[in-house]
């Protein structure tokens, strides 16, 4: 009994922890663009963009570019609420048929990613994926920012994989710091 | 009494008064509409090895072990295999985008290429699941194929 009620306690404890560290992390977020938030929501709501998207799918790639399983975890978190809050009322049909097509398999990649920080062979195996579902959006968003698609011919068992990066600089997030520069860009989106 | 039988006594009332709250069993008893056999072709060879390896948290028929009727054993597994069948539901298979299907069937093959799936802890007890080199090899095989064929 002692040792159920110490483990519910340890449960709560943990849960605890889990959305002081959520809000700290929204907290620091927000404090960044303090300027935005002052100027409303709906003012950044009615540029109604998939930046927030690809930015924190640009950190996640970097992260793992480091070989950083804890940091691609913590912007594999940020780019599921990205993805939640992404408002698609401006979107045309073509854009958000896209998005409502990429949004559950990238929601779910996202939120695999975040809950293995510990595990960066698996959190690369579902950015494989992303990278795909992250393509096929932002083809439909011309506007957004100039990003490459590129290609690492040697992951998977040479099955290769491709990434989006906002530079033409080849930094692989498949291999990380072991083949750092293997890669080459396909495509200027 | 004494201290310790008084405890001893506290215990099993709790364990007695726990048997009463049953899970809901994951017993369908039929093949869903959208059941993977639907959309993908599943070689003769490949089948039952995701029965006996996958079905009792994968889909919406288990096969429960005689101890799933003892709490809380019965709990712990009913939350296995809801978290399971969250994350892939071969009887609902079907029902997903094509996207998320070649998502899923990529999964099952690197998953199971990764030694994560099926469970440890769950082979431990299921002797029957553990997977030979050979098996997981046709498994992989079908899914990687099967995620190709889907477009």
């Amino acid at each position: 009994m002692k040792i159920l009620f110490m483990a519910a306690i340890a449960v709560i404890g943990l849960s605890a922890c889990n959305t002081n560290g959520n809000q700290s992390k929204e907290n620091t977020a927000e404090a960044g663009d303090t300027a935005l938030t002052q100027s409303g929501n709906s003012a950044i709501k009615s540029e109604s963009s998939i930046s927030e998207v690809v930015t924190a799918y640009l950190q996640l790639k970097n992260a793992l570019v480091n070989d950083n399983s804890k940091e691609a975890a913590t912007a594999g978190g940020d780019l599921q609420q990205a993805i939640e809050k992404t408002d698609t009322t401006s979107f045309s049909a073509e854009q958000q048929k896209v998005f409502s097509e990429v949004r559950e398999d990238a929601k779910e990649h996202a939120e695999h990613i975040a809950s293995n920080g510990s595990n960066i062979v698996h959190q690369r195996e579902h950015f494989e994926t992303l990278s795909q579902d992250l393509y096929d959006l932002v083809k439909v968003f011309p506007s957004s920012q100039t990003l490459y698609q590129t290609h690492c011919p040697m992951y998977n068992n040479n099955k290769g994989a491709n990434w989006l990066s906002e530079t033409k600089e080849i930094k692989n997030p498949y291999l990380g710091t072991k083949m750092l520069t293997c890669g080459e860009v396909k495509e200027e989106i | 009494m004494s201290r310790t039988k008084k405890i001893l006594l506290v215990i099993l009332i709790l364990f007695i008064g726990i048997q009463l709250i049953h899970p809901v069993r994951n017993i369908s008893g039929q093949v869903s509409l959208n059941d993977i056999s639907k959309t993908i072709s599943i070689p003769e060879n490949v089948r039952p090895l995701l029965r006996t390896a996958c079905y009792d948290c994968h889909s919406d028929n288990t096969d429960y072990p005689w101890y799933a009727t003892i709490q809380p054993v019965g709990w712990f597994l009913a939350s296995h295999i809801k978290d399971g069948k969250k994350e892939l539901n071969f009887s609902e298979f079907g029902s997903y985008s094509t996207r998320r299907q070649k998502s899923k069937l990529k999964s099952i093959a690197s998953q199971i290429n990764d030694g994560e799936m099926p469970l440890s802890s769950y082979t431990f007890i299921h002797r029957n699941a553990k997977l030979s080199k050979e098996q997981k090899a046709a498994i992989m095989d079908w899914a990687v194929k099967a995620e190709e064929g889907l477009e």
